[in-house]
């Protein structure tokens, strides 16, 4: 019934992307366990370099599903992904430090039973739906989960929830003052929505390429760990809040270089100030 | 009473920031061709019309509005939660949002153009550096605007979402309103302005976008130029109008009635609405059509 | 962005052992949500939050959004994406809603209701307006003959190579009902989940009622954001994206998004009770 329009040529196949993605963004919001252990918040950026890893195999998800044309828009698809990523994520900070496990786990199953109700009960048929949305699901609770732990150092539910807030020199413990609270888990979730579509939804197109694509996905994540680490000095000690942005600036200093460079290598011309070509059958 | 008359006022103010918002986000997304109108400017290289246009697709305008209010009003929020005063706070959030929104722009062209190679469609180094500023400037005015409006609504009306959360609830709603008004007016009489006027674009004319302006190559900025006449003010008070007469109704109402009475007088608006639409439909069979009499077929 | 290629051809047909699955899922996820929290407070909530799930997946139906055509004038309704678009009116339906929340269940989900219907009713208002006046544009519908409720004849208004153009009066009472309905839903899930929270919290953080509330506000707040979306993005799926609202024929697909979004909002609201039942 569907016509895939665009078959992925060549590259990294899809399911590598998968297994890379989903042990490098495990093990990687597992390391600001190490926070804990050394009883310092310095190790938060690693949260956040496991929401780029997730990110870059999110963008290659959305492509895999989107390129079977799904009848709406791309950002969509990363809005359901936050939308059932958000519920399984929180879920998950309860079981402490089984958190990340328990989220990827949790997320599976939302993902297999929304991909059921899309692909079979609104009868869209399309092969990848359901793989799809079980991936959009887990990418979704551990981009959540990266980013909460480098704004708070933790992935747990009682840190997440409270904060402190110092006045007039005191520190006063507050709940207001914290990752939920003060509802920074909306800006995590709108970040996280931008930026594992816009990697798709920018580079789509004939000459689409896929190592333009993902080094655009890990500049999108890098991004957003800049205005996450900005955030989080409200909330963690503010020499571990420098080290998370320096981390963030250099990965995305790197990345967009890169980005441009492949932009460079891939377009048809690099002009500057000059009229529109001529081509043919104009 | 002095309650009511500073509520009246904190309306009067958030729908005052909420349409020079509206009006600079549709300007905005119309100079980077953001939305639904970007489908033609991805089309035209496509049908061999290369052209100078901006080609900003970060998202759909709700969600990427959604983006850059809520990152403002995160950011503010953390400064705020620092300790450091809220106008500054406010500022900042947004400038640093501003830098996102810049950074996605110049992605979004530079992965949009590079995938038209086939068509030879060339990246235009000015046009990423002139048009991403312009549009920064622009997203800068809507998003302190309406960043300035959820911290009134959060901090002087004390409504109960933290401040990241409406800015999410608010962005979405901003781009929603920009979007929907003001993307007809840039899509069809700006980009297919050598079709007949008062008519849908044909559906074969798809691609044949104007490239040429009064004197050269026509850019984005005289998209801006031409959206700031209608759209985006049209824009603007759409959503001026959607967020003063929410609060308004809220703020004076809510204890008329046990509540009812803010229902009430929203059910009134609605209808009032309603009237005014139907009154423009039938303004316009009268006056414009009708077009396919048989005889006069074939335009 | 209809660059990405042909949209997929689900037809209007429902899948009949697919929606009899769903609807055994759906007993599966109440019945265990009763059996993991008994009766009461918790277990009403997930009922409220199924209906608040129906009323959004019933009311993006009728929102009329035309995509990208309709930014052409090629295609009538409103020119945007529809989940995004149900989203914005369905959460400034929210927005109205939560400040209500302390006036009672029923006055809070009117509310809400009100604040979508009045951002669908502005908002179709100056889409007719933009049209009329700046493109000299009349509406035109391109499923219907006639307009259902005023009767208008809508052929003859329609430019030569388009499939219609603007807000048909029907189009614009539907979007007007789609917002009441998105507001209202969004509202009912917030409130039921704001309660539960309410509750439960306390207990479970060790702290004063009063200490918590900005979590429960903050939680609640974004699970309803979170299931609004899902929501919407599956009716979305349901209509392939663009409907021109209630005399749509795409229209009488409803029944199964009600069934997927019922399915799906039982299972995003039992996750999102249990986490403070378990």
């Amino acid at each position: 019934m569907t016509v895939k329009v665009e078959v992925i040529e060549g590259g990294v196949p899809h399911n590598t992307i998968l297994a890379a993605g989903l042990v490098a963004s495990l093990v990687l919001i597992y390391l600001t366990y190490a926070n804990v252990m050394s009883g310092t918040q310095l190790f938060s950026f690693f949260g956040g370099l496991g929401a780029v890893a997730a990110l870059v195999w999110g963008s290659h998800a959305i492509k895999h599903l989107c390129s079977y044309g799904i009848g709406t828009g791309v950002p969509s698809a990363g809005m359901m992904a936050f939308g059932s990523g958000v519920i399984a994520m929180l879920f998950a900070t309860k079981y402490g430090v089984a958190a990340p496990i328990v989220a990827v786990v949790l997320a599976a199953v939302i993902g297999a039973i929304l991909g059921f109700l899309s692909n079979n009960v609104l009868n869209m048929r399309i092969p990848v739906m359901i793989q799809s949305l079980i991936e959009m699901a887990i990418i979704g609770a551990l981009v959540l989960m990266g980013f909460a732990a480098m704004m708070t150092g933790s992935f747990e539910f009682s840190p997440l929830t409270s904060g402190s807030i110092s006045i007039l020199g005191l520190s006063l413990p507050s709940y207001q003052a914290s990752f939920i609270g003060g509802s920074l888990i909306a800006v995590a979730f709108m970040l996280g929505g931008i930026a594992i579509q816009h990697p798709f939804n920018a580079c789509l197109g004939p000459n689409w390429t896929q190592d333009r694509m993902l080094m655009l996905a890990a500049e999108c994540g890098f991004l957003s760990m800049i205005a996450v680490s900005v955030m989080s000095m409200a909330l963690i000690n503010i020499v571990a809040a420098v080290v998370s942005l320096i981390v963030s600036l250099v990965g995305w200093y790197y990345t967009y270089v890169k980005y441009i460079e492949l932009s460079k290598r891939d377009a048809a011309g690099w002009l500057d100030s000059k009229p529109i070509p001529d081509v043919e059958g104009q | 009473m002095e309650s009511i008359a500073f509520g009246i006022g904190i309306t009067a103010l958030a729908g005052a920031l909420a349409t020079v918002a509206g009006a600079a986000e549709n300007t905005e997304s119309d100079i980077g061709s953001q939305g639904d109108p970007n489908s033609q400017v991805q089309l035209a290289p496509q049908m061999g019309f290369l052209h100078r246009i901006f080609n900003k697709a970060i998202a759909g305008e709700p969600p990427a509005y959604g983006l850059w209010i809520c990152l403002g009003a995160g950011i503010a929020w953390a400064f705020m939660a620092m300790q450091i005063n809220p106008v500054l706070a406010l500022v900042l959030g947004s400038a640093l949002a501003v830098f996102i929104q810049g950074v996605y722009a110049t992605t979004a062209y530079l992965g949009r153009t590079a995938s038209l190679a086939k068509f030879g469609q060339p990246v235009f180094v000015d046009v990423l550096k002139s048009m991403t500023t312009v549009t920064m400037a622009h997203a800068f005015v809507a998003i302190f605007t309406t960043v300035t409006m959820c911290h009134l609504i959060n901090a002087a009306l004390g409504h109960p979402f933290p401040l990241p959360l409406l800015g999410l609830v608010w962005g979405i709603a901003l781009g929603a309103a920009g979007s929907a008004t003001g993307n007809p007016f840039y899509g069809k009489e700006r980009q297919y302005q050598s079709q007949k006027f008062g008519a849908g674009v044909p559906i074969s004319a798809s691609g044949n976008i104007v490239r040429y302006a009064e004197a050269g190559e026509r850019n984005s900025l005289d998209n801006g130029w031409f959206s700031a006449k209608l759209g985006g003010p049209a824009s603007g008070l759409c959503f001026g109008l959607i967020v003063f007469l929410e609060i308004w109704r809220t703020v004076l109402f809510e204890h008329m009635g046990a509540g009812w009475g803010a229902i009430i007088v929203g059910v009134i608006i609605i209808l009032i609405f309603t009237v005014i639409d139907r009154y423009i439909e039938v303004w316009a069979r009268k006056n414009y059509g009708p077009y396919a009499k048989p005889t006069e077929e074939g335009s | 962005m209809s660059a990405v290629g042909a949209k997929p051809q689900a037809g209007g047909a429902m899948d009949v052992p697919a929606t009899i699955a769903g609807i055994i899922l759906l007993l599966v996820i109440i019945g265990a949500t009763y059996f993991l929290v008994g009766p009461g407070l918790m277990f009403m909530a997930l009922i409220g939050i199924i209906i608040g799930g129906l009323a959004i997946a019933f009311g993006v139906h009728f929102v009329p959004v035309g995509g990208a055509p309709a930014a052409m004038g090629q295609a009538p309704g409103i020119a945007t994406g529809v989940a995004m678009l149900a989203a914005g009116a369905g959460l400034a339906g929210l927005f109205g809603g939560a400040w209500a929340a302390e006036q009672g269940l029923i006055v809070a989900v009117v509310t809400g209701a009100v604040g979508g219907g009045l951002l669908m009713a502005i908002t179709c208002m100056f889409v007719t307006f933009i049209y009329v006046y700046g493109m000299g544009i009349p509406c035109a519908s391109g499923k219907v003959a006639k307009d259902p409720i005023t009767g208008d004849t809508q052929t003859e208004f329609k430019s030569q190579g388009t499939e219609g153009h603007g807000l048909p009066f029907v189009s614009y009472v539907g979007g007007v009902i789609g917002g009441l309905l998105g507001g209202g839903g969004g509202t009912l899930i917030y409130i039921m989940l704001l309660d539960v929270y309410k509750e439960a919290l306390p207990g479970m953080m060790g702290a004063l009622p009063a200490q918590i509330m900005p979590v429960a506000v903050s939680m609640a707040g974004i699970f309803a954001v979170g299931m609004f979306l899902v929501n919407a993005v599956l009716t979305a799926y349901n209509i392939t994206g663009t409907i021109e609202g209630p005399h749509d024929p795409k229209f009488k697909r409803f029944p199964r998004a009600l069934v997927a979004s019922a399915v799906a909002s039982a299972l995003c609201g039992m996750v999102a009770i249990l986490i403070v039942a378990m």
